[in-house]
């Protein structure tokens, strides 16, 4: 880990701890639409105590390889990267979205239940931005492993 | 990904009392992970950082940077 940037080393983190802790998210909305009992008050519990979670977890992470590291400029490639990945994450973002949007308007099509329940349309769009997420924290990894 | 520019980095750096990549990279105000991804050919660094790598070895940056083969 001595040749891995600060940023590298909080993309590979952050990926790990949301990735788990997405999953596990998810899962458990799914579990809880399956039985019946996805509403406001189930999924607003589950997220905000996932999401304190998260935030412990990235804040310890984050405070620990800043101590352990020695001082580092953020330099133009480091820019340069977060640009890009940012840039490809944003386009996942929009295509998810739409996807979602499609998914609303279709509904008829592609199952009535998806277009008429608020909760399924709202983790929808939070997997889309888990999802952009997640691309976004592996293309940094890509760039700065095999370049940009 | 990887680049058409090729460079002498690493080879004037050992010219140069064997300068740490730490050390070019303090002069030239980067990264020491930017200077061992240029060495790599895994970074094509901007005229600015081009042409301050080379002010370090006292170089004009053609001597330190050049155009593979195309």
């Amino acid at each position: 880990m001595t040749n891995l940037s600060f940023h590298e080393k909080s993309a590979i983190g952050t990926l790990i701890a949301l990735w788990f802790i997405g999953i596990f998210y998810f899962h458990s909305v799914w579990d809880l639409w399956q039985a019946g009992m996805l509403h406001p008050a189930s999924m607003t519990g589950l997220a905000t105590g996932l999401t304190i979670l998260l935030v412990i977890v990235l804040i310890g992470y984050h405070i620990t390889i800043a101590v352990t590291a020695r001082p580092q400029v953020d330099d133009e490639r480091d820019r340069l990267i977060a640009w890009r990945a940012g840039n490809i994450g944003g386009v996942v973002l929009g295509v998810a979205v739409i996807g979602v949007v499609v998914q609303i308007v279709l509904g008829g099509f592609f199952g009535q239940a998806f277009a008429d329940s608020p909760m399924l349309i709202a983790n929808a769009l939070i997997a889309a931005v888990f999802i952009a997420t997640v691309v976004e924290l592996v293309m940094t990894l890509v760039f700065y492993r095999r370049g940009v | 990904m990887g680049s058409n520019l090729t460079n002498r980095v690493r080879e004037l750096r050992d010219a140069n009392d064997r300068m740490t990549q730490q050390a070019l990279a303090d002069a030239v105000g980067v990264s020491r992970q930017t200077i061992i991804a240029i060495e790599s050919g895994r970074y094509s660094p901007s005229l600015e950082v081009a042409l301050k790598i080379s002010r370090a070895f006292a170089l004009p940056v053609e001597s330190v940077f050049s155009l593979g083969n195309l």
